[in-house]
């Protein structure tokens, strides 16, 4: 089957139209100029460098690491739990329920970092870290019950009968049968939702009240010209990172709906 | 021979909503038999394994369970292990460790549990395969751990659900043949649940139908074969040609009946079905059924017709027979004793049978015609 070559030329330039901006931000982090324009004036590395010198940066990746683990957990156990039942059971409210689960993704950020800091506020949680955690694992759910969904798709229920009939108590079937076999599809879960947490700017400027993350920190460097290029370079990392993860979860997702045939 | 019955359903009944699977089932499985649930799909026969299973509870009724009434236990407490239709080998886990799965929940030894995992392996002729990856099998391979991963547990009964329906003809024919000798051997009562008429008739000590969430009769194959209780049953096991005719004179164990292509005959009461009325269904099985060019002697009823179609069996030749009076065509089916078709569309045959061949089927529920 030939296609004709316009479609192909139309997806080639929507790509690069897509992409080629983001590919500047690792292009920039080696000019050696502090001037974020063409022409380059030289390779250097010296950015890259300097950021292991930088303890606000240090102390804003640690902030993110720990929010983006905790989001990872907490988010990836409820998507679990919530996916198992979506997949094994019929209840009333079931449809309702899978709808409102997934409304994260289409509700503006905005809307949801402002309401959320008055909610917080109202309730006593001063904007932290404890703050971010908890609006991320709300961003991050939807990721995680649509990749546990994926892998319960695929698992014959039939399989947690047979270790029931063959003895096992409800805890024991989990422990032996379900959880072994979702297992990458848990891997997948943790390494999105840490990547959806670690990027996620909108509600962290909200809530993160003097403990910046990275991508706060990353904001409040921008303002100063001569940080530019420390910035690019350590958006490139980010970058890198990201993709690595994204990549790696893909790899476990798949390898969660070929385990059970 | 007394056996005693290892399960008694009381009445059991299973609702869904309103949906109405399992109605009012009362049936005594022996210790020892193959019993065979079978009916088309959707006729709840599912259902009531799964409830001798205890994936489900009955709405009402009792499952006993070798004298103990199985209300409240569930299923990993009961004395019976499944065979699921989809095999449910755990994918994470060698061969071995999917028959040692059961053992490791009892706090049996290491050495028992290889003992006996062995020894199952063995009895399905698959010994040695421990070590092969559940992935790797193929589906008689999976078929086969299914069977030791259940029988390994020693259980009072094994349940089967529709355990040779995922197998191609061939292997499905031979392992009908092995699970029979199996079940002999071991003695052991085996429960198969299967939409597959001839399954059930080859493997079966006794067979349960069942249709609409009913279980309609209960009988050996070959009884079931000849004294369907039924036209559905008749219908749904075998071929059968359907016939109506009237009852001129009742006696005792006989009905002296007129039918409408092969004369008046004297034939046997079916003890399975009410006697009702003069209007009665009248079944003769195709193989029953003699064809030849010329009319056949010594045959308690004969009629012409024309043959409308032939169908080459390789085993066995089928051919569709119009007479007159008759509204479909009726079916014969020979033996291919020498190789040949001897009749050809459009010929004129004689057919003959026997009255000992015509199946009383009691009142006729078709509309007069």
């Amino acid at each position: 089957m030939t296609r004709p070559s316009g479609l192909a030329i139309y997806a080639f330039l929507y790509l690069v139209f897509l992409y080629l901006p983001v590919l500047f931000l690792p292009l920039f982090s080696f000019n050696s100029g502090t001037i974020v324009a063409f022409p380059i004036k030289g390779w250097t590395l010296d950015w890259y460098r300097q950021l292991g010198g930088e303890e606000t940066l240090i102390q804003a990746l640690m902030n993110s690491m720990i929010v983006g683990v905790v989001t990872a957990l907490l988010a990836t156990s409820m998507g679990l739990f919530a996916a198992r039942a979506y997949v094994r059971y019929r209840f009333r409210g079931k449809k309702a329920s899978e709808g409102l689960v997934m409304l994260p993704l289409v509700i503006p950020g905005i809307i949801v970092a402002s309401s959320m800091l008055v909610l917080f506020i109202s309730i006593g949680i001063k904007p932290s870290l404890t703050a971010v955690t908890l609006g991320h694992t709300f961003l991050a759910l939807p990721f995680s019950v649509s990749i546990m969904k994926s892998a319960f798709d695929d698992f014959d229920p039939s399989l947690e009968e047979a270790a029931f009939d063959l003895g096992s108590s409800v805890f024991e079937t989990f422990r032996r049968v379900t959880l072994p076999i979702v297992a990458p599809g848990i891997v997948a879960s943790l390494l999105v939702t840490f990547t959806v947490s670690f990027d996620e700017f909108v509600l962290a400027f909200f809530l993160s009240g003097n403990q910046p993350t990275l991508p706060v920190y990353i904001w409040s460097q921008i303002r100063f010209p001569a940080k530019l290029p420390n910035t690019l370079a350590l958006g490139s990392l980010l970058l890198l990172a990201s993709v690595a993860l994204l990549v790696l979860a893909e790899y476990f997702r798949r390898r969660s709906t070929k385990s059970t045939i | 021979m007394t056996a005693k019955n290892i399960i008694e359903l009381q009445g059991i009944e299973k609702r869904f909503g309103k949906f109405v699977a399992v109605s009012n089932l009362d049936l005594n499985l022996r210790e020892g038999e193959f019993f065979s649930l079978l009916g088309p799909s959707g006729c709840g026969k599912t259902t009531a394994l799964r409830m001798i299973a205890g994936f489900q509870e009955p709405t009402a009724g009792r499952v006993i369970i070798d004298g103990q009434d199985m209300d409240g236990i569930p299923a990993n407490a009961r004395p019976t292990n499944m065979v699921f239709q989809s095999y449910a080998i755990f994918p994470h886990l060698n061969v071995g460790n999917n028959v040692a799965y059961g053992l490791r929940n009892r706090g049996i030894s290491k050495s028992e549990i290889e003992a006996r995992v062995t020894e199952a392996l063995e009895m399905v002729e698959l010994g040695g395969l421990q070590a092969r990856g559940a992935t790797e099998l193929s589906g008689g391979q999976r078929q086969r751990v299914a069977l030791a991963r259940a029988l390994v547990m020693r259980p009072k009964v094994l349940l089967l659900d529709e355990p040779l329906s995922a197998l191609d003809k061939k292997l499905r024919e031979q392992m009908q043949f092995e699970m029979r000798h199996l079940q002999q051997e071991l003695g052991i009562t085996f429960v198969m649940v299967t939409h597959d008429q001839y399954e059930a008739m080859t493997m079966s000590d006794r067979i349960g139908v069942m249709f609409d969430g009913r279980l309609v009769q209960v009988d050996e194959p070959p009884t079931l074969y000849a004294k369907p209780c039924n036209k559905e049953i008749a219908s749904f096991i075998g071929e059968m040609n359907f016939l109506p005719a009237q009852v001129n004179g009742d006696k005792d164990k006989g009905l002296t009946i007129s039918t409408p292509c092969f004369g008046t005959m004297e034939i046997e009461k079916n003890p399975n079905v009410e006697q009702t009325g003069r209007e009665i269904e009248i079944g003769i099985r195709p193989e029953q059924l003699e064809i030849a060019a010329e009319e056949p002697e010594g045959y308690d009823g004969t009629v012409q017709g024309k043959i409308r179609d032939v169908a080459f069996y390789g085993e066995n030749v089928h051919y569709h027979v119009q007479v007159d009076g008759v509204e479909r065509p009726i079916a014969a089916s020979v033996p291919n004793y020498f190789h040949t078709v001897d009749h050809r569309p459009g010929d004129a045959v004689w057919l003959g049978v026997q009255s000992a061949s015509v199946i009383d089927l009691g009142q006729n529920q078709s509309k007069p015609q």
